[in-house]
């Protein structure tokens, strides 16, 4: 090679070598930038003098403005303490860890079904031992049933709800027409509901599900329906394979198999997703569906011209009525929170329990449900539920003593995952109903177990 | 105790199933592309573009994609099916076939393990296969006497790796299944995962690694242990 031709390609080599230096220079300018100008530090205390309560949550987008909102107001509402709330995704193990740590939030909003597993492990304060005995007797009988459980662990109180989740029937007048029947009276029982989805499902020539009438799932709602139970609450024990809670899976296998689950699950596959706009009850896919209070306000956003109708679940012959199975948001206190007085006078607060009309307005800012019925029946959420008429099948159903949650045992997320593994092994005929929820009782009990060793 | 949790024995039951499927299917595949691949036909580099490029789409993308090719009643797989004259299965939907569903799945990534076993035959001398030919060797024996043999470090290779990447699988089971249905995907690491994250229970979950890394250790010492037999650096 001569030496022309190495000098080319040492030059062209250096060019290109500033070319890579120059992009590194260029990305940390802008780098440096962007600590300077884009950057947004925290949000430091907008009243230096108060107070700090330190609140963690899980909400982002337009969920963590409500949020924002309901801490501003409390902090225009008093001068003693400030909330600095702050969006923490995976909250639950980062809360956890923070707690083990010794630097937990003062308060914490929660949805997934921790109380039992932390309760049991030290790591949340008792709201009730910070109440005077009065207050909490009160608390007590002004809380609806559920939303006291939802709370409850070995007898104390620890997670304060701000909004259930209740799920009532979603169903369509012009499909009840359609097939002859009166859209203005919805079935009273269960056998009547299976009548009126026979006549509703659809077929091709082809033998092919075109709509589906009714197709049940989700054995946690139907289970205190029946009149069974996951929980005794007497014994303090598990009873999944109650005679009731076998009872309602074999209804529900019976309905599975008359419309072969395969065929099913093949016709919901070519659906569209189960989120908001492309929520498949829009599209005619669904006569009659399950479903949370959410779907209210996605309606009204997504579909405003629909008409559809909400009831609460007919029982069978024996069952409850306005029964069913609830979750829901909350807020819960770490064990080692800095600030207690604060944290609970910020849940005292957005729940309401001084001040419902003001409550009220939160609730209606979340589109949730209320936590006691003076927050329901204040003007406000009256007014609210004048605007949603259909929201008022849940506000009902949320009132009554038949609303279950999920039993608590330390293992919650476990045992919920074992409920919803006996449902689909009954659907899918690997297992009778009582066999499926028999294995789901040993191995919950087996994790238990794994549970007091492990301690 | 891990033993005794029914789960963890069906998530090594599934992670040994997908590797024992997946990894030499994998191989398989992988040479059979390379080996069409290395042929001097005109346009070859795109060719070579086209099958290695799904290896390097995201695994989540790549997933979604799936869920719709799989889809049961509007998806391609069954709709081909369907002009078949077969009405396809329920694919992730069913506890049967939603195993080797993934399996299936697995094969349109070999992109990046055909580009090693094509650099692979680009190291065979070329004077192995003019002496087979002089010997009268075939196409055939050419492939198994020559190629194979040569290509065998390559192969090692691909199978350690691709069998650390089958005990790691985690990220398309967790998109398209959650481990569903009645488990038939739970796969080790979204097992892992699920104990650590969903139940939090850490100390369980550190156990599952400790006993992942020693499965995988365990294996990858067996496999070399075993290449004296069949691997030929062509010394």
């Amino acid at each position: 090679m001569d030496g022309e031709g190495i000098q080319v390609r040492s030059r062209a080599a250096r060019q290109a070598m500033w070319a890579v230096r120059g992009v590194f220079i260029a990305a940390a300018a802008a780098g440096i930038l962007w600590l300077f100008v884009g950057y947004h530090a925290p949000r430091p205390q907008a009243y230096p003098g108060r107070e700090k309560v330190v609140f963690w949550h899980m909400w982002t987008s337009n969920w963590a403005q409500v949020i924002r909102r309901i801490c501003d107001r409390f902090n225009e509402s008093q001068d003693r303490y400030e909330v600095v709330p702050l969006t923490v995704v995976g909250g639950s193990l980062k809360t956890l860890i923070a707690t083990a740590g010794g630097d937990p939030p003062d308060c914490m909003a929660q949805w997934e079904q921790v109380i039992p597993a932390w309760a049991e492990r030290d790591a949340l304060t008792p709201l009730d031992t910070l109440m005077p005995p009065d207050e909490w007797r009160d608390l007590q009988g002004r809380l609806y049933p559920a939303v006291r459980a939802i709370g409850m662990y070995k007898g104390h109180f620890y997670g304060l709800s701000t909004g259930m989740n209740i799920w009532a029937i979603y169903y369509r007048p012009s499909h009840f027409r359609e097939v002859g029947l009166d859209p203005d009276h919805f079935p009273e029982t269960l056998e009547k509901l299976d009548a009126a989805a026979d006549k509703l499902f659809k077929f091709d020539a082809a033998g092919h599900i075109l709509r589906i009438g009714f197709i049940p799932r989700g054995l946690g709602g139907w289970v205190p329906v029946f009149g069974g139970s996951f929980w005794d609450p007497a014994k303090e024990e598990l009873t999944l394979a109650n005679p009731k809670n076998v009872e309602a899976l074999e209804w529900m296998v019976g309905r599975a198999k008359k419309y072969d689950f395969e065929r099913v699950l093949q016709f919901e596959a070519g659906l569209a997703t189960q989120y908001e706009a492309s929520w498949p009850f829009i599209s005619g896919a669904y006569s009659m569906v399950l479903d949370g209070q959410w779907r209210v306000e996605q309606l009204a956003r997504y579909a405003p011209e629909l008409d559809y109708r909400t009831a609460p679940i007919p029982p069978p012959a024996g069952g409850r009525m306005l029964a069913g199975w609830s979750n829901g948001n909350f807020l819960v206190m770490p064990a080692g929170a800095k600030n207690k007085a604060g944290a609970w006078a910020f849940m005292r607060f957005w729940s309401g329990l001084d001040h419902p009309e003001r409550a009220a307005e939160f609730y209606t800012w979340g589109g949730w449900l209320p936590i006691t019925a003076s927050i329901a029946d204040t003007p406000r959420y009256q007014q609210y539920c004048d605007k949603y008429p259909e929201f008022r099948a849940f506000v009902r159903t949320l009132a009554s003593p038949n609303i279950q949650v999920t039993p608590p045992v330390p293992v919650q997320a476990y045992l919920q995952s074992r409920i919803e593994w006996a449902e689909e092994a009954a659907l899918r005929g690997r297992l009778s109903p009582h066999e499926a929820l028999e294995r789901a009782a040993k191995e919950t009990h087996r994790e238990l177990e794994n549970l007091v060793v492990g301690k | 105790m891990l033993t005794r949790d029914p789960l963890f024995w069906t998530a090594l039951t599934n992670v040994f199933y997908y590797a024992a499927l997946a990894v030499p299917l994998g191989i398989a595949f992988g040479v059979a592309l390379a080996l069409l691949l290395n042929s001097p036909i005109r346009g070859i580099s795109i060719y070579r573009t086209a099958f290695f490029l799904p290896s390097i789409v995201p695994v989540v993308a790549t997933s979604v994609l799936w869920m719709w090719l799989l889809n049961p009643q509007i998806g391609l797989v069954n709709m081909l099916l369907r002009v078949v004259g077969v009405e396809g299965p329920t694919w992730l939907a069913s506890t049967a076939w939603s195993k080797p569903s993934l399996v299936i799945m697995s094969v349109w990534g070999v992109g990046g393990s055909m580009l090693i076993y094509l650099a692979g035959l680009k190291d065979i001398p070329e004077s192995l296969y003019e002496a087979a030919v002089v010997d009268g060797a075939n196409l055939w024996q050419r492939v198994r006497y020559v190629t194979l043999p040569m290509l065998t470090p390559v192969i090692f290779f691909n199978l350690v790796m691709g069998l650390i990447g089958a005990f790691q699988y985690f990220t398309q089971a967790y998109v398209m299944t959650g481990g569903g249905p009645l488990d038939s995907t739970l796969f080790y690491s979204l097992q892992l995962f699920f104990q650590a994250f969903r139940y939090l229970k850490l100390g369980y979950a550190s156990a599952m690694a400790w006993v992942l890394f020693v499965l995988v250790v365990g294996v990858t010492a067996l496999l070399f242990r075993s290449q004296k037999r069949w691997v030929h650096y062509g010394r």
